[in-house]
């Protein structure tokens, strides 16, 4: 094998030589042949000082300073590993954070092509999965409740909010999307009669430009109702609550990718206009602070969120990724004790998406969805406050099969991100950081935003949630049920070995194998 | 300070190639006996126009700046040998061949500049990242 395969080092020593010899070579024939022969001269010379500086001078790349230009292929060759691993090489099921199979289910339904798969599905089999059960005694269509589900009647308030459709557009703020992604989602929110929440972004300027319904969302650093310290600021937070889009506020506490961590546009895709909507400076960073500076502990939490509910006057919900549960059932004892309750909770789990966090926190930080919100929704119902909020669920429930199994764990309404993105036509190039998304949506290159006509786009945001909504009426009618409200943990059949298993109510559901 | 430096370069390169380049299309004398003593005129002539045409260029577009400026260095790497093998020192060749230098030397400057730009190279040179 050794001597078949091909020996860097002696190629480069080889080639080391060869680049100035040549160049001395061409050198010759150009002065005694023909002048022409200086072209490769030059090209040559170039070379060999190129190599040069790689073996003699930079010292940042030990491959380059042991193998010189000969080394550079690999750097080349790597960096088109990815896509060539994705057009290539990857199977089906095996890309993340969603596989082929996934992705393609979502581009059909944003096209509004049939989405059924044929012969065979490509999961797993074994006992490790969760299932949806199915009756013996399917629903009729026409005996399903319209879903309809109001926020804020808890407390009677004036401005209540009701929503007909159980998906709801995650936040995104502008800064990580575009303002060319940000109007094709509310365009498309709007067509398909759903809230989208703004994001952190500061003042929504381009999702008002669509006439969607809004959730404003704020973010720890409370960019578009903060004071110059990162307080809030009631006289910004009431003028944008009286706006007719904005529906509901939602406190962001913490998001699944970088819980913990506070949010960061990266300087790279800060533009002026971002930074005005922001109130920041340019040219830094912008650092959302780990925690709201109000909310020191459980009890300030929650006289937060009691603040917030007076100034604007709507339903007014929290979205958090759970650390721990004896966190969250103070929190909720807390709830309880004071006798204030958000309009809604949001569990993000820890396998959500952002624009940009720490791989460690990516990867390693927070609860799954599953877990997290089977328990917080045991902690509600245990505290007997279940009924004072609505839940709500975020972390891959990008197609209705997922967005089922958030149902039946408590969720009364699911929310995703990266799934309108996937049915902008997101090819998840994973450079969402750095400007330079080739589909246009995590950009703020006009010239790459181009690729997104917002029509269009609108259109298949449109047609994505008509068909999971059609998907999760074939799903609830198939479990028996009549509405979500109805469904239960006992209508999922959960692995013995599942995080789950020991939440189960009914121990004769378990599976055992 | 850079983005001066290098404008005045760039400007500097592409005034001394457009003046140069139009002698090699009208086939003004000077240039043409340079081309034959060389033993390329007069496709060399032509060609070699072109080449510092498509070079001044690029050196004044901002996106393509080193690609020009590699061009250039090369075209006056060519002249610079020409001068020492062929066409020698005497007369208006001295000035000419110090005007081939001082464009080969403000490339090599528009290269040093725009390093972080250089194609394949060009990650020698980022910056250490600051945001995570
Ligand atoms: C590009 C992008 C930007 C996001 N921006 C925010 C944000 O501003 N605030 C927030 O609370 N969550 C943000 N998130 C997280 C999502 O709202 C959501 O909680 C998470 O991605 C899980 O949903 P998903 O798995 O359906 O994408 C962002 C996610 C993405 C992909």
């Amino acid at each position: 094998m050794v001597s078949l395969s091909v020996d860097l080092h002696r190629l480069s020593k080889f080639v080391n030589l060869a680049l100035p010899a040549l160049a001395v070579l061409f050198f010759l024939a150009g002065r005694f042949l023909s002048f022409y022969f200086h072209f490769f001269t030059v090209a040559f010379l170039f070379l060999s000082i190129v190599n040069y500086f790689y073996l003699y001078v930079q010292t940042e790349h030990s491959l380059l300073r042991n193998f010189g230009i000969v080394a550079q292929g690999r750097y080349l060759i790597e960096s088109v590993g990815p896509e060539l691993r994705q057009y290539l090489f990857a199977s089906d099921t095996e890309e993340r954070p969603f596989n082929r199979v996934e992705r393609a289910e979502i581009y059909r339904k944003a096209k509004d092509i049939d989405s059924a798969s044929f012969f065979v599905s490509l999961k797993q089999f074994d006992s490790t999965e969760i299932k949806i059960r199915h009756s013996m005694y399917p629903t009729d269509r026409e005996d399903l409740i319209p879903y309809s589900l109001t926020y804020g009647e808890e407390r009677g308030i004036e401005n209540a909010y009701s929503i007909t459709k159980p998906i709801i557009i995650s936040a995104m703020s502008y800064g990580s999307l575009g303002r060319q992604a940000v109007r094709c989602l509310a365009r498309g929110a709007k067509m398909a009669g759903i809230p989208m929440n703004t994001g952190e972004g500061g003042y929504p300027k381009y999702h008002l430009m669509e006439g969607c319904d809004l959730i404003f969302q704020m973010g720890t650093a409370k960019f578009g109702v903060r004071d110059e310290e990162g307080y809030l600021d009631e006289e910004k937070l009431r003028d944008l609550a009286g706006k007719d889009e904005i529906k509901m506020i939602e406190i962001k506490f913490s998001q699944g990718a970088k819980p913990g961590k506070g949010g960061l546009l990266p300087k790279e895709k800060l533009t002026p206009d971002i930074a005005g909507l922001r109130g920041v400076p340019m040219g830094k960073d912008v650092i959302s602070p780990p925690h709201h500076k109000e909310c020191k502990d459980k009890s300030t939490t929650v006289s937060f969120i009691r603040r917030v509910q007076e100034v604007s006057g709507l339903p007014v919900g929290i979205k958090l990724c759970v650390g721990s549960f004896e966190e969250v059932e103070e929190l909720v004892g807390e709830m309880v004790h004071q006798n204030i309750f958000p309009d809604y909770m949001s569990v993000d789990g820890a396998e959500g998406g952002t624009g940009a966090a720490p791989k460690a926190f990516m990867d390693r930080v927070g609860v799954p969805l599953i877990p997290a919100l089977a328990r917080v929704n045991k902690i509600l119902c245990e505290a007997g406050v279940r009924d004072r909020l609505k839940l709500m669920a975020a972390g891959k429930l990008i197609n209705p099969g997922r967005q089922m199994l958030a149902f039946a764990l408590g969720a009364q309404a699911v929310y995703t991100a990266r799934g309108f993105m996937l049915s902008l036509g997101c090819i998840q190039a994973l450079q969402c950081g750095q400007n330079t998304c080739p589909i246009g949506i995590t950009t703020h290159d006009p010239t790459l935003q181009r690729g997104l006509d917002i029509d269009t786009k609108a259109m298949r945001v449109r047609n994505y949630v008509h068909n999971l909504e059609h998907d999760l009426c074939e799903l609830l009618a198939a479990s028996g049920r009549r509405s979500f409200d109805e469904l239960s943990m006992n209508n999922l059949f959960i692995p013995e070995d599942s995080t789950l298993a020991p939440l189960l109510e009914d121990p004769r559901n378990l599976a055992s194998t | 300070m850079k983005n001066i430096a290098s404008w005045i370069l760039r400007i500097f390169t592409a005034v001394i190639f457009t003046q140069t380049l139009y002698f090699k299309f009208t086939g003004h004398q000077d240039s043409v006996e340079i081309f034959s003593a060389l033993k390329i005129e007069p496709s060399g002539r032509i060609l070699i126009g072109i080449l510092e045409l498509v070079s001044a260029i690029l050196i004044l577009v901002p996106g393509t700046v080193v690609y020009g400026a590699i061009l250039a260095w090369g075209i006056m790497g060519g002249a610079i040998i020409g001068h020492c093998t062929v066409i020698g020192f005497e007369g208006d060749n001295l000035s000419l061949f110090l005007l081939g230098v001082a464009v080969w030397v403000s490339a090599t400057i528009l290269l040093v500049l725009h390093r972080d730009q250089l194609p394949l190279l060009r990650h020698m040179f980022e910056k250490p990242n600051s945001s995570s």
